[in-house]
């Protein structure tokens, strides 16, 4: 697999702290994959974000994304391969409208208007927010902001998005519509997808699961393994799965498959046991 | 906050909201202008009609004009009395101290009035039909000129809009601080002037801090979409001069020409 980011020996302190936020962290992210980076508050998930887009400077280490180093020669270039998604909706509002705000990023490229009309039309068709083209943020929901945000993001073409914690602030109906959206655009296009959560369910959807502690990978596999250690989870900080919790009650009773098990498959081995008992 | 019809932008559709909003900007400022050229009853009256003719063809309700006056209606009453009272005439109606009642300061009285009705309604017709981001745009329009002495013309107009958009969001924290500092108990209508003003500084200050943390995440998420100064940059809205645009401003002329002709005559 090719990799499509390289994280390499990085670290990073803000200004007004003596502790690193990351410290000498190396992570690879390869093409088309979609990894979630989840931890508790402080954890450095945020501040990774920002050292990918180049949005702050590294102290050491080096990060290549798409074969370029992240400095400042390349920074321009690699914003526009990189889309990122923020977790309050109203503080990424920048146009007073939905299509200038979706066509924000592309009068940054300096596009073309006919081009750009084009653009804004399809970016908002894919998220199907086309009715509310002319409306202006007050009027819309958190969820419909966030398509619209991701909207703006795919207008100007990434082949990454960045969702740091986009959807935190939703309710659980604006949750999912923001997840389906960005599981269907994977499934129909070439984009790898980084997801910075702290809700361990919105995970399942990924390939990956990287779990950062004081800035540094503190576990690195697929959702399964992570959500087999039970409640070693809350060690950093993560909830246990709803279903590892009722399957974890439930295991001195009833017989239940060793492993991780969804609610959907908790169900299905849950629902047969009276008519065999 | 809803009071302030000056100012607001009401969503409708008639010949005025079609106008191209620079042409509406400059000629909102030219009429204001002119309004200074009317000198007789004829010359008002003509500027009075032709105002209450563009109301009407806007298709707003006057009332929403009307409203437009009420924030206004103390400067207007006191600059009215002042004229009334204080216009010096060799045949005063009635004379008590310093006050002077004359048809002189009464004519002047009406004048000053109707000059506030005018510039008021104008200015109102202009805000009611234009939406922020057209005025914003028409500034930045207009003034564009001043690049070439290397004034940051877009990056004001951008400022300008960005602003306007946070308007509504400043608004909304506000009322949650405000919320907040209530549940605590604080009573803003209670006491007097002084007591309330000073019940607002515990506002102001997590109002100021949160528009400074609104204001980091807003520059991060602009720079994380590639914004770099301003420059090099396209535009997604276009305003497009028709001809009803150059109708509006042959209007203007006509109505300069008139209103010179009634004043000297």
């Amino acid at each position: 697999m090719e990799k499509i980011i390289s994280i390499k020996d990085v670290t990073y302190t803000y200004p007004e702290s003596k502790q690193p936020a990351i410290n000498n962290l190396s992570l690879d992210i390869y093409r088309n994959e979609w990894v979630s980076i989840v931890g508790r508050n402080g954890s450095g998930k945020s501040t990774l974000a920002k050292l990918i887009d180049g949005l702050i400077e590294s102290e050491s280490g080096t990060i290549f994304v798409d074969g370029q180093e992240v400095n400042e020669e390349n920074i321009w270039n690699i914003r526009s391969k990189i889309g990122i998604v923020f977790q309050n909706p109203d503080h990424q509002f920048v146009g007073a409208t939905v299509e200038d705000d979706v066509a924000f990023g592309l009068e940054n490229q300096g596009v073309p208007r006919d081009e750009m009309v084009k653009e804004v039309d399809d970016a908002l068709k894919m998220v199907d927010m086309q009715d509310y083209k002319t409306r202006d943020p007050q009027s819309l929901s958190g969820g419909q902001k966030q398509r619209v945000a991701i909207a703006g993001v795919l207008a100007t073409k990434p082949s990454i998005i960045i969702m740091d914690e986009s959807t935190s602030m939703l309710d659980p109906n604006g949750r999912k519509t923001v997840l389906d959206l960005v599981k269907q655009l994977r499934d129909q296009q070439d984009m790898t997808i980084i997801s910075i959560t702290h809700d361990i369910e919105e995970t399942e959807l990924s390939e990956r699961i990287v779990v950062l502690r004081s800035g540094e990978v503190v576990k690195e596999a697929d959702p399964k393994a992570i959500y087999d250690m039970g409640s070693e989870l809350t060690k950093y900080g993560l909830e246990e799965p709803f279903s590892s919790q009722v399957a974890s009650l439930l295991k001195d009773g009833i017989k239940l498959p060793e492993g991780y098990l969804n609610e959907e498959e908790l169900i299905e081995n849950i629902w047969k046991l009276s008519s065999k008992m | 906050m809803n009071k302030l019809i000056l100012g607001r932008y009401l969503p409708g559709d008639s010949i005025i909201y079609r106008l191209d909003p620079r042409g509406k900007f400059l000629i909102t400022f030219y009429f204001i202008g002119i309004v200074f050229l009317a000198n007789n009853v004829a010359s008002y009256g003509f500027l009075l009609l032709f105002v209450l003719f563009s109301v009407y063809i806007s298709k707003i309700n006057l009332g929403f004009f009307i409203k437009g006056l009420r924030p206004m209606l103390w400067l207007i009453l006191f600059t009215v009395l002042l004229q009334l009272f204080f216009t010096p005439s060799n045949d005063p109606i009635w004379h008590w101290g310093i006050l002077t009642l004359s048809t002189d300061g009464m004519r002047i009285a009406a004048y000053i009035f109707i000059r506030f009705v005018l510039i008021i309604f104008i200015s109102t017709l202009l805000t009611l039909t234009t939406t922020p981001i057209e005025i914003s745009d028409s500034i930045e329009s207009i003034l564009k000129p001043l690049k070439v002495i290397k004034f940051p013309v877009t990056q004001v107009a951008l400022m300008l809009s960005i602003a306007l958009r946070f308007v509504p969001l400043l608004i909304d924290e506000t009322t949650k601080i405000m919320d907040a500092q209530r549940a605590r108990g604080v009573d803003f209508g209670e006491g007097g002037v002084m007591q309330r003003i000073k019940s607002f500084v515990p506002i102001l200050i997590p109002l100021f801090v949160s528009s400074f943390s609104i204001a980091y995440d807003l520059a991060i998420a602009m720079e994380s979409r590639g914004y770099k100064d301003g420059e090099g940059r396209s535009k997604y809205r276009v305003l497009s001069w028709a001809r009803r645009d150059n109708v509006a401003l042959g209007v203007m002329i006509l109505i300069t020409i008139i209103l010179l002709f009634i004043r000297s005559y």
